[in-house]
């Protein structure tokens, strides 16, 4: 497969939360991900997503996401662009599955499920865009 | 079509939740008021059938767990059933299985939560 690339940008609102999953099961069909695994994609990206409104973006509806989609032969790779609150990969803390399970409460595992269904999840900033980015990576095995 | 509906059942003393659909940040609220309303109105045995639940993000899951402990100390439960498989991988993946007893058909989960309240 050629390497191909291509972006989508929607407004920092949770009504197009379903858009952008349905994109990425698809994507990742094309990619030759199976089924299980494609949903898998679907829902860290669903994750991401709704961190960057909610969280780097504190609920307001008037900012931009930007996704963008790279198929290589060893991957798929989705980032995700804001220019919202950023946090950097030694910051996050990943809950406990079975403290949490001992101590429900709501939040906090959405970074779980990022973690358990992507191979890789990263958090960078650029520096000279002053952008934050959330790069999900499917290795295609 | 929208993104999640809803559906409410009453069977003897369980209430059965039919969401169909997709449960994300966009319509938890919609699926936490549902749950929420059945809390207030005293009905604490809840059985989650999730045969039309396509898709459930973490945002759908605290909605749960928000309710969780309030049901079981009035001596209810919320049980799940007819998990699709993507569902399933959540659950699984976080360990909600071990929290929450999953039953493959309603009528399973029926008969098991019934002699429980009983007991």
């Amino acid at each position: 497969m050629d390497h191909a690339q291509f972006r989508l940008v929607i407004p920092s609102q949770t009504r197009y939360l379903n858009l952008v999953t349905g994109l990425a099961k698809r994507a990742s069909l094309v990619a030759g991900l199976d089924d299980a695994t494609a949903a898998k994609v679907s829902i860290a990206v669903d994750e991401a997503v709704t961190n960057v409104i909610l969280h780097a973006y504190g609920g307001e509806g008037e900012h931009s996401v930007e996704l963008e989609l790279r198929f290589t032969e060893q991957a798929l790779e989705i980032h995700i662009w804001h220019s919202g609150r950023g946090i950097r990969g030694d910051q996050l803390v990943l809950p406990d599955p079975k403290e949490y399970i001992k101590h429900p409460r709501k939040g906090g595992l959405g970074l779980l499920l990022m973690s358990r269904f992507m191979d890789e999840v990263q958090f960078k900033a650029d520096e000279v865009s002053g952008r934050n980015e959330c790069c999900l990576i499917k290795k295609i095995s | 079509m929208a993104d999640l509906s809803i559906a409410v059942r009453q069977v003897g003393e369980v209430a059965v939740l039919l969401p169909a659909g997709f449960i994300n940040a966009h319509t938890v609220r919609e699926f936490e008021e549902a749950l929420e309303g059945l809390v207030q109105d005293g009905r604490y045995l809840i059985l989650l059938n999730c045969k039309d639940l396509n898709y459930i993000s973490s945002a759908g899951l605290g909605a749960i767990m928000g309710l969780i402990e309030t049901v079981r100390e009035h001596g209810g439960d919320i049980l799940l059933s007819n998990l699709q498989d993507n569902v399933f991988a959540i659950f699984d993946t976080l360990g909600f299985t071990q929290l929450y007893r999953v039953f493959t058909d309603e009528d399973q989960a029926m008969a098991a939560a019934v002699p429980e309240r009983k007991g």
